[in-house]
């Protein structure tokens, strides 16, 4: 098994090296891609890490959005410098998300779902009617004096990228990981074993919120331009939520490979379907309801069964056993 | 002229159809225990069906009422066994998923069969109005209200008096207790599941009429219902009545008082589920969803 995970990490650090190379010497549309990729993969790791804990976000657009709001209002309102508005971004996600699960405390699951989804809309309306402060439903341009140049955004949205699978990576070797899990199979039960789950749940909505939030406010330096139908977009909520479906739900990769495969997905309807308005999600429609139904592992889970039907195949002798960290939704 | 007594016919008319657009939620959440995020696509639907059977045929909504009442309630049994039926015992991110994509699916078909242009059925009877003291009562919301109280009425009567609607009402208070009972809790479902969604077509045909439709008309009021049935506590209709009553006086009285107070009101459904989620989960009536 070893050759199997080493084999796989010089696969990804191959891979992240390839992609430090695109901002400095890609095409305008391969720079394009990869940022769309790489915002994808800090929404639908964020996305997951919530999953794990048995919170299922319907409006992950709130705190993209929000995050968005609070970089461009700093740095047009305060004139913050690019890195400052980030931080700005980080704290009101994290705020958000702690607030979501403190406001729904014992009740998860579906009371969790229904409250990420009326925050969207919540604070969509509010941003709309807000026109002195947001610009309303006629957006506002971000006006900075220091704008720190495209490539520097473009590698910040990277190492975002990054940075998010790092954390991730981190909890998953901590006891977070293994207090998600013992909260998503039973919350009751892991009381029992002296899980006090109301912390841990506000924790990992705040690192979850904040990290989403972030991309958030990168796009919005990315773009220049915010409107509240942008930043509150229903279209966020939907691929956040399935890029780690597709990929693979609770495992670390999946949300990565999810989002790559989303993206591409996206692209390849518009490009074959774009003259029909709607093709693109109805797709992604599909993919949801399919994969709930016939691929609860995703790709990650497919690719897994592959090799190790290999393996087995190779080595008659050898069962093929599931691993019991293989995640079961 | 005082503006209270047409603040408050206006929001009596809006809670019938508030009423009606969410206890067809609240009868599929309170017997599967699963929230239908498609179901803003069946009042959709339903309105589609309305605005069709009216421009090509020119069939009054009213009188297509049944005929779409019957069909949502055929489609709502179609996705029960093909979709809903395989997630009943799965954990809630698969339910939820599940009907947000069939939701998301849904309403893009009809993007792309129908376009997103917005359309409206135009009976006499939609846009004439009568003054009664100082009262503008547009003549459409009123049928609408009728509709309303009629299929609620129909929904009660059903449930109290007919042997399927009590044992709808039995697998609703202890799923287990009724299988012992010898009821079969999976036929209850399917029958449940699809007279929610014709409750839903029948929204969509009043909405038609009162409303301009387009694919993505269903979505806030999902919301909308969500807030009410929350509100009102769940598997009670009584408390389904009370929520609509809230959101609809709550609306109409924020845009009536308030300077842009139309825009402001489209929020008031999101305040209420926060303010319920942290003054009293339970609702006003009903029993608590499960903690899990």
């Amino acid at each position: 098994m070893m050759g199997v995970r080493t084999a796989s990490a010089s696969v990804w650090a191959l891979g992240l090296a390839l992609a430090l190379l695109i901002p400095l010497f890609g095409t305008p549309m391969m720079i394009d891609v990869a940022f769309r990729i790489c915002s994808l993969v800090a929404l639908a790791v964020s996305w997951n890490l919530m999953a794990s804990a048995g919170l299922i976000s319907l409006g992950h657009s709130a705190f993209f959005g929000l995050g968005a709001y609070a970089a461009i209002l700093t740095a047009n309102l305060a004139g913050a410098p690019f890195w400052l508005t980030l931080v700005v971004s980080l704290a009101s996600g994290a705020l958000l998300g702690s607030g979501i699960a403190l406001i729904t405390g014992r009740m998860r699951g579906i009371y969790f779902a229904i409250t990420t989804l009326a925050m969207s809309e919540g604070l969509r309306v509010i941003a709309v009617m807000l026109p002195d402060l947001t610009g309303g439903a006629k957006g506002a341009y971000l006006a900075s004096k220091s704008f720190p140049g495209a490539t520097y955004i473009n590698f910040a949205m990277g190492a975002v990228a990054v940075g998010t699978c790092l954390i991730a990576w981190a909890l998953s070797r901590s006891r977070y990981h293994f207090a998600f899990r013992a909260m998503r199979a039973n919350e009751h039960a892991s009381q029992m074993l002296g899980i006090y789950p109301l912390k841990y749940r506000v924790a990992i909505t705040a690192i979850s919120g904040s990290l989403a939030s972030l991309a958030g406010g990168v796009e919005v330096w990315h773009g220049g331009y915010l409107d509240p139908a942008l930043a509150f977009d229903l279209h966020i909520t939907i691929t956040s939520q399935i890029a780690p479906i597709l990929g693979g739900l609770y495992t670390l990769s999946g949300p990565v490979l999810g989002a790559i495969a989303t993206i591409l997905l996206g692209d390849a309807t518009r490009i074959s379907l774009g003259h029909i308005q709607g093709a693109s999600l109805l797709v992604f429609g599909m993919v949801l309801v399919v994969c709930v139904l016939y691929l609860p592992q995703g790709i990650r889970g497919g690719l897994s069964d592959f090799f190790r039907r290999r393996s087995a195949n190779a080595a008659p002798s050898g069962v093929s056993t599931r691993p019991a960290d293989v995640a079961r939704p | 002229m005082d503006i209270l007594p047409q603040a408050i016919s206006d929001a009596v008319l809006l809670a019938g159809l508030y009423t009606l657009m969410a206890v067809g939620l609240s009868l599929g959440f309170g017997v599967l225990r699963i929230i239908n995020f498609a179901q803003g696509e069946m009042i959709m639907l339903g309105a589609y069906g309305a605005f069709w059977l009216f421009t090509l045929l020119g069939v009054d909504p009213l009188i297509s009422l049944p005929v779409l009442v019957i069909a949502g309630f055929a489609l709502g049994w179609v996705i029960f066994s093909g979709f809903i039926a395989k997630v009943l015992d799965a954990p809630h991110i698969n339910q939820i998923l599940l009907t947000f994509g069939l939701g998301l699916a849904i309403q893009h078909i009809a993007i792309i069969l129908w376009t997103g242009n917005a359309r409206s059925t135009q009976p006499a009877y939609a846009t004439s109005s009568s003054l009664i003291g100082d009262v503008l009562v547009v003549h459409g919301r009123l049928v609408a209200f009728a509709v309303a109280v009629v299929m609620v009425v129909a929904l009660i009567a059903w449930l109290r008096w007919s042997e399927t609607g009590l044992a709808t009402r039995a697998v609703a208070e202890n799923r287990g207790a009724a299988t012992l009972m010898g009821i079969d809790t999976r036929k209850i479902y399917a029958l449940s599941f699809g007279v929610s969604c014709a409750l839903s077509a029948a929204t969509g045909v009043v909405v038609s009429f009162i409303l301009t439709i387009t694919p993505f008309v269903g979505f806030p009021m999902l919301v909308k219902a969500i807030a009410i049935v929350i509100l009102g506590g769940l598997g009670s209709i009584t408390g389904t009545v009370i929520g609509a009553v809230v959101l609809a006086f709550g609306e109409t009285f924020a845009s009536y008082y308030i300077p842009d107070g139309s825009g402001w009101a489209e929020g008031i459904a999101f305040v209420l589920i926060i303010g319920i989620l942290i003054l009293s989960p339970r609702g006003i009536r009903g029993q608590a969803v499960e903690t899990q």
